[in-house]
């Protein structure tokens, strides 16, 4: 992993078009800025980290999903009493 | 961000998502088409990869309340000028040992219907990523 050392408001570029900036420190937290072109998209590691767990549930499961809702309908409600 | 009309997708569209979906690497072009006819359930296939699919859904079936906010940047990217270019869809997964079938309302995949290039957003809120659906079958 490449280290750098940076102050607030001082950046790092990431290739070409990804600028990265340190906003403002804080205790042991870090606010941080990301200009990325629109193909990139940025999230919280443990956000991302969900996301493709869930599609990758979803994904590795596709196929008996698939056999299980071939003629399935949402379940309606059932008459109120 | 409230529910449109969709078409009924009996043939396959071809869907680019320009940043990718997260756990299909490298892949940008999605083509989604119903199960079967007038099915409430679609798969989205990637056209590059290699079968690699998920089944997706329209969540408004299931919980006609979901009212998910798609943040300013997300619609900037999507070019959504308009909201009723604006199709969402959820992912579906099942857990075949507990019998229960799942949609993600936290991660919908959106889609600019006019521009056909789609996202994967994640919203802020505490929306679950595993709401529990129920079906039935004739």
């Amino acid at each position: 992993m490449l280290v750098l050392t940076r102050r607030t408001g001082q950046s790092i570029m990431i290739g070409n078009d990804v600028k990265v900036t340190v906003l403002e420190i804080r205790n042991d937290q870090v606010r941080i800025g990301v200009d990325a072109p629109r193909r990139v998209q940025v999230h919280r590691e443990e956000i991302y980290e969900q996301i493709a767990r869930e599609n990758a549930a979803a994904i590795r499961e596709a196929r008996s999903t698939t056999e299980a809702l071939r003629r399935a309908r949402p379940r309606q409600e059932p008459p109120a009493s | 961000m409230t529910e449109t009309e969709v078409p009924n997708l009996e043939e396959a569209v071809v869907l680019q998502f320009p940043a990718g979906i997260p756990g299909f690497p490298g892949m940008r072009r999605f083509a989604l088409q119903a199960l079967v006819e007038d099915s409430a359930f679609q798969l989205l296939d990637s056209v590059d990869g290699d079968g690699v699919s998920m089944v997706v859904t329209r969540p408004w079936l299931f919980f006609p309340d979901y009212s998910p906010e798609i943040d300013d940047e997300d619609q900037d990217e999507l070019r959504l000028d308009r909201p009723e270019d604006a199709i969402l869809f959820c992912p579906v997964s099942i857990d075949r040992d507990a019998g229960n079938l799942y949609i993600n309302l936290r991660g919908p995949l959106v889609v600019n219907a006019r521009t056909r290039e789609g996202r994967q957003v994640v919203l802020d809120d505490d929306l679950p990523l595993r709401a529990v659906i129920e079906v039935e079958t004739d």
